[in-house]
């Protein structure tokens, strides 16, 4: 199997606060990763970093293996980034939006055209997708968004609590959706939650943050095992409290 | 209540009203200054009366005597020689360092005590703005001064005299100085012709400017909220297009903007300048009657094709300064509420000197307060039309230069921005993108 992403060491602080520690991890092709911690714990920053929109202190990461520090523009061709509670340009439809996506990422009409039907295609919205966006729910929104981070078929897509703020529903549809396309397309998946359930069902492996640091990593049962605990919940709770 | 009102009052009094509100202050106070040391020389200025005395008369002392016991300071000179047709005032007020003067006319004794006949006087005005605030501050005229002491002399001198006559003993031609040359002219009339475009002008870029800043700034928060900026800069497009095509649309916009005022305005411009050649006689008392455009020729008020082209050029520079800078202030944003108070430094960099261009003359202000001014790009737009009309060719294209030079500067700047982190971890909002990175 192919190794989507490589961090090797990553740190980032902000003046004093060290946001994240001395991070190491690996996902492989078609795998979904899932980062859990509390507020703060540094989630949000090493995705960014991922991203390219942060740069890291010290450290690096191969996405499909380009670095983020070195070589920042290819690794952006290989990604797709999905920012907590992310929204849509709200004076577009659905469709125009996902073909202005499309054109972000392909040169060829051709290529953003298919890129832009796959997108139709796994957003599932139907005839709403010719309506203006500032006419979707929450739901309809996200479901649009994560469409257009999958739908260019990326190495590595990186999902900032994906199902934040949906109804359970929509936060099915999601998780589907996200282990589809990493079964269908080979796209490794990063994503973080609180919601130790989402990570349980949808994630291949999984760590535990706080502080900015790892305190546990492997698969939702490893999890378990090396805490003693029923739940991830359970587990979650005693790798912090024991830290 | 008490919680209530402490809730509302901690809400409103956030950091960047403060800042605002610091910024206004240390504003109106460098404003005030400045305003003061104007105000205060044009009323230095307006307590003296300037006299070409070519009469050399005991009449003419008398109206000396007369303004002095009225409280003004009287400052004579006397000429004998002169072309009547074709005087050479201009030497005479350079050399005095006056802005303004009345010139006694040789005979004019003789006239009015002896024949009772009126007299024409002329009144002189050095013409270096095309403010009319900065114009028409200067006050009571030196000649409307001398007329009332001729008229007050006359009273007692002629007891008998119709007061139409006593009322009104003289007339005045007016004549106007300006890049060295005199022409037969009211320089008033002169300003409102050239104030249409000298003064709408900074008003309607003034603004495009604010109109311009706001739009992108807002643009940059829209995006920052609905965190479509980050979806775009981890896109493999690159930042440099990506930031182009934000301000080019912005520029579009305010094109568009630009297109609909200057049509409205130059409409209203040839409507109006066609009324006031028909209809304005420049120089009251003379057969010869100049329209303004023969006027402004004469005096080489009139900016040449090259001059349009630059004052062009210079719009569209200062548009595009306004549009990096703004484009940096997005950057610092937090969501769509910061924009306001992002785009204050770009409200008080526009605001400071157009006004000051609206009421005085900036390009002749202190050296010290002209160099501040300068430093702010906008500046030299507000003054151009100004510099090319009154010879300052080398101030203007100074300007040009120092205004593209700032916008190479601003473009890397952004450019540098954008391709860092910074947008991320610094921001003017009430808690920093820092801070709330950190918490998650």
């Amino acid at each position: 199997m192919t190794t989507a992403l490589a961090v090797q060491h990553l740190a980032k602080s902000y003046g004093k606060k060290n946001a994240v520690r001395d991070v190491s991890f690996q996902i492989q092709e078609g795998e979904i990763f899932g980062l859990m911690g509390m507020n703060g714990a540094g989630k949000t920053t090493i995705l960014r970093m991922l991203a390219t929109l942060l740069k890291p202190d010290s450290g690096d990461a191969l996405i499909a293996g380009h670095s983020i520090v070195q070589h920042p523009e290819e690794v952006r061709a290989c990604i797709s980034y999905l920012p907590d509670e992310a929204g849509a340009y709200k004076t577009m439809t659905g469709k125009n939006y996902l073909a202005f996506i499309a054109g972000l990422y392909f040169k060829s009409e051709q290529e953003q055209k298919e890129c832009a039907a796959l997108g139709e295609q796994i957003c599932g919205l139907g005839d709403a997708l010719s309506q203006k966006i500032n006419t979707y729910s929450r739901g309809m929104t996200r479901k649009l968004v994560l469409a257009r981070t999958v739908m260019t078929k990326p190495k590595l897509a990186i999902l900032d609590e994906p199902t934040s703020g949906l109804d359970v529903l929509n936060s099915l549809d999601i998780r589907r959706t996200i282990r589809r396309c990493a079964e269908e397309y080979g796209t490794a998946f990063l994503l973080s939650s609180h919601h130790m359930q989402e990570v349980y069902t949808t994630a291949d492996r999984g760590a535990i943050m706080k502080d900015g640091e790892f305190l546990a990593e492997g698969t939702p049962q490893e999890l378990l095992e090396q805490y003693g605990a029923e739940t991830l919940e359970e587990a979650f709770e005693k790798a912090v409290k024991s830290a | 209540m008490k919680n209530l009102l402490k809730k509302e009052l901690s809400e409103l009094f956030n950091p960047q009203m403060l800042m605002g509100l610091l910024v206004s202050f240390i504003l109106i106070v460098m404003l005030g200054f400045v305003m003061t040391s104007s105000v205060s020389e044009s009323l230095e200025a307006t307590g003296e009366v300037h006299i070409i005395d070519m009469d050399q008369t005991g009449f003419t002392q008398q109206i000396t005597d007369y303004l002095e016991e009225q409280g003004y300071t009287v400052k004579k000179i006397s000429e004998n020689s002169g072309n009547p047709e074709n005087p050479a005032y201009e030497t005479i007020l350079k050399e005095q360092n006056w802005k303004e003067a009345v010139v006694l006319p040789s005979g004019l004794m003789d006239q009015l005590l002896f024949e009772h006949t009126s007299c024409e006087l002329h009144a002189v005005r050095v013409l270096e703005t095309t403010s009319t605030v900065s114009v028409m501050e200067t006050g009571e005229s030196s000649a409307e001064l001398v007329r009332d002491a001729i008229s007050g002399l006359l009273m007692k001198n002629l007891i008998g005299e119709s007061m139409a006559y006593l009322e009104n003993p003289v007339s005045f031609a007016s004549y106007t100085i300006a890049n060295g040359k005199t022409v037969r002219a009211n320089s008033f009339s002169l300003v409102s012709s050239m104030a249409m475009f000298d003064q709408l002008m900074p008003l309607i870029l003034f603004m495009l400017i604010i109109l311009t800043s706001q739009t992108i700034i807002t643009a940059i928060g829209s995006e920052k909220t609905d965190k479509t900026l980050e979806t775009l800069l981890s896109s493999p497009m690159p930042r440099s297009v990506i930031l182009g095509a934000k301000m080019l649309s912005s520029l579009i916009v305010a094109v568009v903007y630009a297109a609909v005022y200057g049509i409205g305005f130059a409409t209203s411009l040839l409507f109006t300048v066609d009324k006031t050649a028909e209809n304005v006689n420049i120089g009251e008392a003379f057969s010869e009657i100049l329209s303004t455009k023969q006027a402004m020729q004469t005096l080489g008020l009139q900016i040449s094709g090259i001059g349009w082209v630059g004052v062009i050029l210079q719009l569209i520079l200062t548009i595009g300064i306004a549009l990096v800078v703004s484009t940096i202030l997005g950057g610092f944003v937090e969501d769509a509420k910061g924009s306001q108070t992002a785009s204050l430094p770009i409200v008080i960099l526009t605001m400071f000197p157009y006004i000051l261009s609206m009421v005085s003359d900036i390009r002749n202000m202190d050296l010290p307060v002209r160099i501040l001014l300068y430093l702010i790009p906008f500046t030299h737009t507000f003054t151009a039309t100004g510099c090319l009309r009154f010879g300052q060719t080398g101030i203007f294209f100074g300007g040009l230069l120092y205004q593209a030079v700032f916008l190479a500067g601003m473009i890397f700047f952004a450019l540098k921005l954008y391709q860092s982190d910074i947008l991320f971890v610094h921001s003017l909002g009430k808690k920093s993108a820092k801070s709330k990175l950190i918490k998650r």
